[in-house]
């Protein structure tokens, strides 16, 4: 694996510092691994596992997705392309996947921007980085019930905090979870201040990593605070902004969990901030039918896919 | 390296050991269980917390006295859709409890073939007769002639007031209750008067919860004489004057003083408890959060908003056995005699609001003297249950879909002409969708 060898701390090439670690020497061993008869017998646990619960589940469901499967009735029968006819028809299936990608974009833009400025800020060098990095990253540990607990509370319309603090510069009540125009913001809101802390880890070690020998070099040159951001830093975080946004991205659609719970399972106020996932679970357990549910999840899947390869033609374009 | 390397082999070792014993006593665990107790396992599934699971918690407890040769394990799951479907999938897999609470409204779809009916020479041995309960109730159970649910409660709608404000805002009568609402104008004049004198909203009312829109919403429809038919393949039946009137009422009372327009279910009885409203309108349940508060107040039924009968929108607590791919004859048995003795017990249950189902006890002395949970009882004959169709019914899409139109309703996002449009559109939709029934 010539690539971890080469990537001695390279500027540019996104985290390099913890790839870079302990590499010479391993080749033969790797290759006795690999080949070797013990190998198997290792990751066979996990083998098993994967293909128990994921493999086999990705297949049950695709054939489900071919038939009426009910979950409280025991007859079934095979209707061919029927659910997947039914669903492009079927306009909650459009409206869910339209809110679903409206927020991945709407919260994919603060998730990155933000998550980069508090990392820059960080990194300046300000007094006790230790916490103002655990103070960033604390809220992605919590638990998503615990978040949205608390932001529950602080949403409520008429005792909620935010609109107390409205209330002293005179501004009126806000129905952040009641009116239909806010619903999704403030989902967006709540993971934003949720999820940017993992984000925003990224870019620090990213940032950690670019040589502290290129900026002295551009001081020496005469460039100053801005001009070193914008021509030294900024570049050097090309890779790990694409790292970050795919994986924000990817995140991003899969929007279920927080609004599921800060709308109590009713997707918000006009049904504004339902994500096709949650239309996916409605369909299959709440109404019981797991056929059609399985042809929404397997497009939705579909949808997946064009993303991600239309995202890794972009960053490949870009390399080259 | 050596020494590490032995030390990992060790923890390996010791790890799988770990494993294997807990393995072993998490078997020997399950094994020595129902041995240990002695007696025939009973699970029992409910989904009551708070106030309800502590009297759900007293019921069992006292079945326990009366049974000790019965091992009940009561598990209590969070309500709504959570619930109904872990006991959907429980009973698709054959593999459910021997008992388990479903409201009534929910036996569209579990009455077809995920619940037993109930053997009523059975329940005759033990000295319970359907005669023993409200019509309007059996027969929101029965399917096809078969009794599918045994009520133990009624719960409708009903009005608390704060006898405090209602009486300084001069809505008492001389006796000290409510002096009689009849009609809509009178209603909403009503919430006018107490919203002068209380802190808050001069009704309590959950605007921005589903539960609480559909139940005044589906109360006023009824008492508007609407109807709604939902056939499968569609499209939906539905007196559409009677909703947009419904829904114009709902507008007009969550008008920002007469009751809020933003407070979420939640919000409402605390709003209620803390004596900054007049009036709050939700289920009887709600009775204890208010007891405990020593707010001022008393309850009654719902009122004629519209016609001359009071309408009102309820569920029904009921039990019922949930369908085993192997049904063990001794649990059976027990589960009869545990659900006829919650339904002998259920004055407790009657203290936390409900009505209880069951005529023993709802006109025996001690519940008629109970205030102010008895002044509602004859909501019990004017009940009027959700539409049948696979998803309706308390914690169904069906109400937590209306609860968004509703919520568009009272929050004014929504006039009630589009509010109409927006229920009737999507019921047609859901309907094409087929049944998975």
């Amino acid at each position: 694996m010539s690539a971890v060898g080469s990537a001695q701390n390279a500027p540019g090439q996104g985290g390099p510092a913890v790839l870079g670690a302990g590499t010479s020497g391993a080749a033969p061993r790797r290759r006795s691994l690999t080949s070797g008869r013990g190998g198997l017998w290792f990751v066979l646990p996990f083998m098993v596992v994967y293909a128990a619960f994921l493999l086999w589940p990705l297949v049950y469901g695709l054939g489900m997705s071919f038939f009426d499967t009910s979950l409280i009735s025991s007859s079934q029968s095979f209707v061919g392309l029927d659910n997947y006819r039914q669903l492009l028809d079927d306009p909650q299936v459009w409206r869910t996947l339209g809110i679903t990608l409206l927020f991945t974009v709407l919260s994919t833009v603060p998730l990155v921007l933000v998550a980069l400025v508090m990392a820059l800020l960080v990194h300046t060098g300000t007094r006790g980085q230790w916490f103002w990095r655990f103070a960033y990253f604390a809220p992605f540990l919590l638990p998503v019930s615990t978040v949205v607990l608390i932001w529950q509370w602080l949403f409520q319309g008429d005792f909620g905090l935010l609109n107390a603090v409205l209330g002293w510069f005179g501004i009126g009540k806000v129905g952040w979870t009641t009116d239909p125009d806010l619903a999704l913001w403030s989902t967006i809101l709540l993971t934003v201040w949720w999820t940017v802390g993992f984000n925003f880890l990224l870019y620090l070690s990213a940032l950690q990593a670019i040589p502290a020998t290129v900026y002295e070099a551009a001081a020496l040159d005469g460039a100053g605070g801005w001009r070193r951001t914008l021509s030294i830093t900024l570049p050097l975080l090309k890779v790990t902004t694409g790292l970050v946004v795919v994986l924000q991205v990817l995140a991003s659609l899969k929007l279920f969990d927080q609004a599921y719970i800060l709308f109590g399972g009713s997707g918000g106020p006009g049904g504004n901030a339902a994500p096709i996932l949650q239309y996916v679970y409605d369909t299959g357990f709440v109404n019981y039918r797991l056929g059609y549910a399985s042809a929404i999840s397997y497009a939705f899947f579909l949808v997946i896919i064009v993303i991600a390869l239309l995202q890794t033609r972009l960053t490949s374009r870009k390399e080259s | 390296m050596d020494r590490y390397a032995m030390s990992r082999r060790g923890f390996l070792r010791a790890a799988v050991v770990a494993g294997g014993a807990a393995g072993v006593a998490s078997v020997a665990g399950c094994g020595s269980l129902p041995g240990a107790s002695g007696g025939v396992p009973l699970d029992y599934w409910n989904f009551f917390t708070g106030g309800d699971g502590e009297r759900m918690v007293g019921l069992v407890d006292a079945f326990r006295a009366e049974a000790p040769g019965v091992a009940v394990t009561a598990t209590t799951l969070a309500w709504g859709a959570p619930y109904y479907t872990k006991l959907a999938m429980a009973c698709a897999g054959g593999r459910a409890p021997d008992l388990a609470t479903l409201h009534a409204s929910r036996l569209a779809t579990f009455g077809a073939e995920l619940v037993d009916e109930w053997d009523l020479a059975e329940l005759e041995a033990r000295g319970v007769t359907t005669d023993q309960f409200p019509a309007p109730v059996v027969e929101s159970v029965t399917i096809d002639g078969r009794l599918m649910a045994l009520p133990l409660d009624t719960h409708p709608l009903v009005l608390f007031y704060n006898t405090d404000i209602c009486g300084r805002a001069g809505l008492l009568a001389d006796d000290g209750t409510l002096a009689p609402i009849q009609g809509a104008e009178a209603f909403l004049d009503a919430g006018r008067r107490a919203a002068e004198i209380a802190e808050g909203p001069g009704i309590a009312f959950g605007a921005a919860d589903a539960l609480a829109n559909w139940m005044l919403f589906w109360s006023v429809f009824r008492q508007l004489g609407g109807t709604v038919e939902l056939p499968p393949g569609g499209p939906a039946e539905v007196d559409r004057d009677a909703v947009v009137e419904a829904m114009a009422f709902m507008q007009t009372m969550c008008d920002g003083t007469i009751a809020s327009k933003t407070l979420d279910g939640p919000a409402a009885p605390a709003t209620f408890a803390s004596g900054q409203a007049g009036f709050l309108l939700i289920g009887p349940w709600e009775v204890v959060t208010a007891e405990n508060t020593g707010v001022p107040f008393s309850m009654t039924q719902f009122p004629a908003v519209f016609g001359d009968t009071p309408y009102v929108r309820a569920d029904s607590h009921s039990l019922v056995l949930p369908r085993q791919s192997r049904v063990d004859p001794d649990a059976r048995a027990a589960a009869y005699d545990m659900a006829v003795s919650m339904l002998k017990n259920s004055l407790d249950w009657a203290r936390g609001g409900h009505i209880p189902a069951l005529s023993s006890v709802a006109e025996s002395p001690e519940y008629l003297a109970l205030q102010p949970q008895s002044n509602y009882r004859g909501a019990a004959d004017v009940v009027e249950f959700d539409p049948s169709a696979y998803f309706s019914g308390s914690g169904s899409t069906l109400m937590s879909r209306a609860g968004q139109t509703l919520q568009g309703i009272t929050s004014g996002a929504l006039t009630p002409d589009a509010g109409a449009d927006d229920l009737i559109g999507w019921l047609d939709e859901q309907l094409t969708l087929g049944s998975p029934v």
